[in-house]
């Protein structure tokens, strides 16, 4: 149990949010979220977590309080600073670099944002009203999560053999594949029969 | 590490003596890693926090998975069942070091103990992958990899721990004071196992103690760790050796199977 006197920093790590991309040319997708007190011990936890099972080329973590998160509802309601309005979404404008992710659709439970791609702005907001006007014609928009790119730490390539690679000689088992249920059945039969 | 002369080595190339000694080191490398999987299950649902809880779980199924890479050569070589061999088998006949069958104690132990002993594995499995018994080799290159990863993940928390709070070192450093004598006994050759340093398929033991105390001196000071200096306490006895944990241990892993000899699963 925890010490009343315990400073409230001790009591919970941050949370960071896990980018898991499954092969080199797909986008990045939102897998769930960790906790940890550093970034290095965050990347080792998602790798534990999420990594289990292939296919992964590459992982990010990012802060979930450095991300910026709107649903479709909000993005509708919200009255943009003039000053802060995007171009024609052709030339770049000075700034940050953010990375886009969307949640396309409802269909499942277990749909999180998967990366559409970035834009440069002078702050998340900024870069939420651009991401809408570039991505916001692709289709439905549940949810969008503007990430700093500067907030994110990535797992480097040459630890990927040591990280993801080992998942791939693991067998996973189906339920199905233990016996449990037919032996169950046979016991069963084998008692209403006697 | 160059390839040596008598690389290539395979299972009908080992002459009797040499077949003998390989199955002892087989099974001493088995038992390591099998009761210290073990010992690290015991920590499912117990660690401090749910992600370390995964991270160890994790940990001691990669080190079950090299226990089942050892075991399954040393049945190659004589014909021993694995299942028989972990299940069946009395607690004076294990050879694992004392430092893997103590009880867990607190976070700090199990972690530092998992470091040592990672770094040893580590440098060991570099040199028995490029060793002269091909099949060896093969499983030592394999279990190489999740090595580098249990590594990178004790380091950090050795680090962590050790630079943490006064009470973080406190325990870390506990820890390393009971666990630094024991950590000898991982490099304590047994009579035959020069003839398979010779043979050019396992690295001198000495030796290994060398790079080892190169590694693990350097991170345990800059983490803020006292190495403990007196070698006189350093654990000298053979591997028949045993503590008095051992039987608990046994009786828990051993009971389903004992308890029910012709299951299938």
């Amino acid at each position: 149990m925890m010490a009343p006197t315990m400073p409230a920093e001790y009591g919970q790590w941050k949370r960071y949010e896990v980018f898991q991309q499954a092969r080199e040319d797909a986008p990045f997708a939102n897998v769930g979220s960790v906790h940890a007190p550093d970034p290095e011990i965050a990347m080792q936890n998602a790798r534990d977590v999420f990594v289990r099972r292939p296919q992964t080329h590459s992982l990010w973590v990012a802060p979930a309080n450095a991300i910026l998160s709107r649903t479709a509802q909000e993005v509708e309601a919200m009255s943009w600073p003039e000053t802060a309005l995007p171009d024609d979404g052709v030339g770049e404008q000075d700034g940050d670099t953010f990375y886009v992710f969307r949640k396309t659709t409802q269909r499942r439970a277990m749909t999180f944002v998967t990366q559409a791609g970035e834009v440069v702005a002078p702050s998340a907001m900024a870069a939420l009203q651009r991401a809408v006007q570039r991505f916001g014609a692709e289709g439905p928009t549940y949810v969008w999560w503007i990430v700093p790119a500067e907030a994110i730490f990535a797992s480097r390539p040459e630890d990927a053999a040591s990280m993801f690679e080992p998942a791939h000689d693991k067998d996973y088992r189906m339920p199905t594949q233990y016996r449990t249920q037919t032996m169950m059945r046979e016991l069963e039969e084998h008692d209403g029969s006697a | 590490m160059g390839l040596p002369e008598t690389a290539g080595l395979d299972l009908a190339g080992l002459r009797a003596p040499l077949r003998e000694a390989l199955a002892q080191r087989l099974l001493a490398l088995a038992d390591d890693e099998l009761i210290l999987a073990h010992r690290n299950s015991e920590w499912c649902g117990h660690a401090p926090i749910l992600e370390e809880d995964i991270a160890f779980a994790n940990i001691a199924q990669d080190e079950l998975g090299h226990a089942g890479l050892w075991y399954a050569l040393l049945q190659q070589l004589d014909g021993s069942d694995p299942d028989r061999l972990v299940f069946f088998r009395p607690a004076e006949a294990f050879r694992h070091v004392r430092m893997v069958e103590l009880p867990n104690g607190d976070w700090a132990f199990s972690m530092l103990r998992q470091f040592l002993f990672d770094s040893y594995e580590m440098l060991h499995l570099q040199h028995l992958a490029g060793g002269a018994f091909a099949p060896l080799a093969q499983a030592a290159a394999k279990a190489h990899r999740e090595e580098i990863y249990h590594l990178r993940h004790t380091r950090a928390w050795v680090q962590r721990l050790g630079l943490g709070t006064a009470e973080s070192r406190r325990r870390m450093q506990a820890a390393l004071d009971a666990l630094w004598p024991h950590a000898r006994q991982l490099f304590r050759a047994s009579g035959s196992d020069s003839l398979l340093v010779e043979a050019h398929i396992m690295p001198s033991l000495a030796r290994l103690h060398d790079a080892w105390l190169e590694e693990v001196v350097p991170l345990l000071t800059s983490s803020g760790l006292n190495v403990p200096q007196d070698e006189s306490r350093a654990v000298q006895d053979g591997r028949e050796a045993h503590t008095e944990h051992l039987a608990a241990l046994l009786e828990e892993l051993q009971s389903v199977a004992r308890m029910d000899p012709d299951a299938v699963w």
